[in-house]
């Protein structure tokens, strides 16, 4: 016996030794607590469900999992327990095996993650139809489910609908308008990686051009799209209502909102931390008391009168609020005027919801115009994005304007600079560079934010595919078009955000 | 040599001219700017009165006819005229404007609030698998915050609706997921839910009781750790007695207050609760109910025999009795059919007609329906075991649901929607917050000789709460704001009811003007409670 046990240990051990203590493992790693042994009896359980539930489902796949996996585990297990590890195993133990726990919940997650992936590959590609033709579509989807398949994924209806999520009504005759501003941004982005990253142009002007040509751009871009009446033949005017529609509404408004709120974000947080003079309380008072007087005096007794109930009764004395206005504006803003205004102007657009700010640009903006003057949806839409951005973009630029040291500000005014000289050349460089990677990330949820205009009745992306579900030829196909712009909006987001991250790590440990 | 002293520059002493001092430019351009705003502001009150004009006279519509300023908001009193399918207070289409507002709000509210538990819950998962050492637990949280982050969150919600709920079976192959008592169906999701009996308020009483002397013994543990420097299992001894207590209350609850009953004819030999099993036993002829089901897959009884033996019972809809009664009967495998009625005396008439013989309510209610019957003594009152907290579970019955608690499609696809996307950006502050710890802290804690409940709950949690809280608090008034997207699955909020009495209404700007205040108190009150905790948080920092 001792024999047969010596040989085993020659044979597989070798000269490596075993460091294993039942006893030891059992007290550590199963019974520590009480709650321990609940979780890994329920987790054990619950892996011996899922295993058989995959094993009738597709015997051959899991019998395969199953398989390798107890040999990972042995195997790991095995080079534990001798201290011998290759590197497969140590990075095993390290990141798949390394409890009981991980050890059943890898051959669960394994097991789902393989089924979910099946079931997808089989919507999406194999019982899938490609064919633009709805006919061929519906022959298909009828056979296969003669042959008691459920038909998978319809992406004809995507395919014949792609030049629609892209631009959708824009007239095709004019196509050229939109490859011209792409091939524009293009132009304008090649030489800007090299022009912006190599030290050898900081101070040059080819550098100022650059910047100027940027700056230009969405000018450009909007005079191509839209089209003015100076060149009515070449560019015939597009009315933005009809020909802006799909991805390309989407971006328009993404960018528009940023570029635009920009200078409006940039004066509101400057404001709101503004440090002026502000109005002395004296004044304040004497002006509030004043008019509260006169308003009690003149309106007070009328309403009083009137009045229906007691809260109108209340009401009536509503000049007194002027005076508490007044004092608390003392009281939180010493008298400061701007930063009181834009205050307020960024609580109260970040405090409703976007969507309610749009249905206001459609329904309320109208009425607060002159009579007579009207304003095309799309541009009260874009108006009311930029506004809105503007508050959030507001925030922050605060947020880098309090991360500035306050020698900053004493340095400029050491040195005699003037107040905008100050903002211009000292504050305002570090500040803007230390939240870029804060405004890419505003820039990404404005670009997903966008879907809501479809709420409103812009066919933007989203918009565009709520349209396929009601063409007669694609009644009721929603899953494919959502499935297909969730892929754009989640590769541009995915882009965007990379650069931030790349940017983020540059400015961190970058030139200043 | 003679000294020279440097002439000393003067500037500061000399008259600053008004037309260069600061204070006094500064001033001016405010009142300036005071001025610019009041006029911008007065140029839309004037285009907005101009408007008016063609807008319709009736805007500001007063009840005796006249036209007022002062009316301005008295279109909230008149009937709102339109149907709300999901209301958590009574509401009628006959109901006033401000009412659908009100039941708007309350919606807006549940879903925020259910929203924000069920949203941290997943998010402190998902955050903690973010950093678990499994790979593929990581990798796959790191994929779901990845994916949710990067996509729309209205687009989220249209596919949840229309690609996922709506496209769930229809209500009789309802999905069941895992055998457990839910059901997806084009219905929306069916869940069990917890009925609350009268004599919960007893239950209650005694819940509060225990919670106040577990806090109490709580803070005397501690006293006496610090005066005795040993350590005791706070934890244990509190919950240990908080649960005795609670236990104590369930008993007597359940012992002293029988607050329902059952009314059945003389003629059904039914005098106390057991005689319901026996009396059917007797009907099925069998000795255990238990046998019935395989008997009739034995074909030793028929269905058509046991539905006809089944109990008749009538009752009033959602009354908790019915629970009540349902839910032991089934335990007893005893067979029933409930017809419900929408009024009291509709269910009694049901009864006296002899349409049920079994009419289950609360005690008080029944003798007073009894007492209306045309002969009160050939009935006879029993009553029937209660428990404070009944359990409900969801059933088929014909093409209907019945029981449990319903999440219709709509309110199922926003909350679901709200709750994975705002999961995710909290993992990512979770683990932002656990990360920002220092190593160092934990390996202090461990060389002290702390417990790893002791760390995470004294060292590790309290450093990582003070970074978690802040950006919470923003996800928590996303969170509330985006739940106006609930207009696009047709769920009933705040938004979508104003915007409907803004259709029907014409009042614009003023339903604008509520809108917004709600929002913005919703908005306030929120940043309110969770700037006080951070406040109570902070404090926990020397």
């Amino acid at each position: 016996m001792t024999n047969l046990a010596h040989n085993l240990q020659t044979r597989f051990l070798g000269q490596r030794q075993i460091h294993f203590n039942a006893n030891v493992f059992l007290r550590e790693k199963i019974t520590r607590s009480w709650l321990l042994v609940i979780w890994l009896f329920a987790l054990t359980l619950v892996t011996i469900a899922v295993t058989r539930n995959q094993l009738v489902a597709n015997p051959i796949t899991t019998i395969i999992v199953l398989v390798l996996w107890v040999v990972s585990v042995v195997w790991t297990v095995f080079n534990e327990v001798t201290r011998t590890h290759t590197s497969i195993t140590w990075w095993l133990r390290n990141n798949l095996l390394n409890s009981i726990t991980n050890i059943q919940l890898t051959l669960v997650l394994i097991l789902l993650l393989i089924a979910f992936f099946r079931g997808f590959f089989s919507y999406a590609v194999v019982r899938a139809t490609f064919s633009t033709d709805p006919d061929v579509v519906a022959a298909d989807q009828a056979e296969m489910e003669e042959a008691g398949v459920e038909p998978g994924a319809n992406w004809g209806a995507v395919i014949d609908n792609f030049d629609n999520l892209m631009v959708f009504r824009f007239p095709r005759d004019e196509i050229w308008r939109v490859w011209a501003v792409l091939a524009m941004v293009a132009a304008l982005a090649g030489p800007s990686t090299i022009i912006y990253s190599r030290p050898a142009f900081r101070r040059s002007p080819v550098r100022r051009i650059m910047t100027v040509l940027w700056l230009l751009s969405p000018l450009v871009a909007l005079f191509l799209l839209r089209g003015f009446g100076l060149f009515e033949n070449l560019l015939p005017v597009l009315n933005p209502d009809v020909a802006w529609g799909g991805l390309l509404l989407t971006l328009i408004i993404a960018i528009f909102g940023i570029v635009a709120s920009f200078p409006l974000g940039v004066l509101l947080a400057l404001g709101r931390r503004s440090q002026i003079y502000g109005i002395p309380a004296w004044l304040t008072y004497t002006l509030t008391i004043l008019l509260a007087g006169y308003f009690l005096v003149t309106s007070t007794p009328d309403n009083l009168e009137a009045a229906r109930s007691l809260t109108e009764q209340i009401l009536a004395f509503w000049p007194l609020l002027i005076v508490l206005i007044g004092f608390l504006f003392q009281r939180y803003f010493n008298g400061n005027v701007v930063a009181l205004f834009s205050t307020i102007y960024i609580e109260s657009w970040r405090g409703v919801p976007f969507i309610t700010v749009l249905f206001m640009s459609i329904i309320l903006f109208p009425i607060f115009l002159p009579p007579g003057v009207e304003i095309l949806g799309t541009y009260r839409v874009l108006a009311a994005t930029a506004l809105f951005a503007a508050a959030y973009l507001a925030e922050n630029v605060r947020g880098g304007l309090q991360s500035l040291p306050k020698g900053q500000f004493e340095a400029a005014d050491s040195l005699g600079l003037s107040t905008y000289k100050k903002y211009r050349l000292i504050v305002m460089p570090q500040a803007l560079r230390v939240v870029i990677p804060a405004i890419v990330g505003q820039f990404i949820g404005l670009f997903k934010d966008t879907s809501l205009v479809a709420i409103v009745g812009l066919t933007e992306l989203l918009g565009v595919a709520n349209l396929i579900a009601a063409q007669p030829d694609w009644l009721g196909v929603r899953r494919e078009p959502y499935l297909f712009i969730a892929l754009i909006y989640f590769l541009g987001s995915a882009v965007m955000a990379g650069y931030s991250r790349r940017l983020e790590a540059r400015l961190g440990v970058g030139e200043r | 040599m003679s000294e020279t002293t440097p002439e000393m520059p003067s500037g500061g002493q000399e008259a600053v001219p008004p037309w260069r001092d600061i204070r006094v430019l500064g001033v001016v351009a405010q009142i300036a700017f005071v001025v610019a705003a009041v006029w911008a502001f007065a140029w839309i009150i004037n285009n907005v009165l101009d408007n008016l004009d063609t807008l319709g006279g009736n805007q500001f519509l007063c009840r005796d006819g006249s036209t007022s300023y002062r009316c301005a908001f008295d279109f909230l009193r008149l009937d709102a005229q339109f149907d709300i399918t999901e209301t958590s207070i009574a509401y009628d289409p006959s109901d006033s404007y401000a009412r659908a507002l009100l039941v708007g709000l309350l919606n807006t509210i549940k879903v925020t609030v259910l929203g924000v538990i069920l949203a941290t819950i997943l998010g402190t998962i998902a955050g903690i698998a973010r950093l678990s050492s499994n790979w593929l637990v990581s990798t796959i949280a790191k994929w779901y915050v990845d994916i949710m982050r990067n996509t729309p969150l209205l687009l989220q919600l249209f596919f949840l609706y229309f690609a996922v709920i709506l496209a769930f079976p229809p209500i009789n192959e309802a999905i069941q997921p895992f055998g457990l008592p839910i059901y997806l169906s084009q219905r929306g999701i069916n869940l069990p839910s917890l009925v609350f009996m009268p004599s919960s308020a007893v239950w209650a009483a005694f819940a509060v009781l225990a919670l106040v002397q577990a806090q109490v013994l709580w803070i005397l543990l501690g006293r006496r750790e610090e005066r005795t420097g040993k350590p005791i299992n706070r934890i244990r001894w509190t919950l240990l007695s908080l649960i005795v207590v609670a236990m104590i209350g369930w008993f007597v609850a359940s012992a002293q207050f029988q607050t329902q009953a059952v009314l059945v004819p003389q003629s059904l030999g039914v005098r106390e609760y057991d005689d319901l099993e026996t009396v059917m036993q007797r009907r099925l002829a069998v000795d255990n109910l238990a046998d019935v089901e395989e008997a009739v897959a034995n074909g030793g009884l028929t269905q058509e025999e046991v539905d006809e033996a089944a109990y008749q019972i009538c009752v009033l809809r959602d009354d908790p009795a019915e629970t009540n009664l349902t839910s032991q009967l089934q335990r007893q495998n005893i067979p029933y059919v409930v017809q419900r009625s929408s009024r009291q005396d509709q269910a009694t008439e049901a009864y006296s007609q002899g349409s049920c013989e079994l009419y289950t309510a609360e005690k008080a209610t029944l003798a007073s329906e009894r007492s209306a019957l045309p002969d009160p003594t050939l009935n006879r009152m029993i009553t029937v075991p209660e428990r404070p907290v009944r359990v409900s579970v969801p059933r088929i019955e014909g093409l209907n649901f019945v029981g449990g608690a319903k999440l219709s499609p709509n309110f199922a696809a926003l909350l679901i929607g709200l709750v994975l996307y705002t999961g995710a950006f909290i993992a990512e502050i979770v683990r932002a917050g656990i990360q920002s710890v220092a190593k160092g802290q934990s390996e202090a804690a461990r060389a002290l000789g702390l417990t790893e409940s002791q760390r995470l709950r004294l060292v590790v949690l309290p450093q990582a709460l003070r970074v978690i809280i802040p950006p919470m608090t923003s996800q928590y008034l996303n969170l509330a704001k985006n739940s106006s997207l609930a207009i696009a699955v047709g769920y009933d909020d705040l938004w979508r009811i104003s915007f409907t009495t803004l259709n029907q209404s014409g009042r614009a700007i003023q339903v604008f003007l509520i809108v917004m205040g709600s929002y913005l108190a919703l908005s306030l009150t929120i940043s309110f409670f969770l700037n006080w905790y951070n406040k109570r948080i902070a404090l926990v920092e020397r």
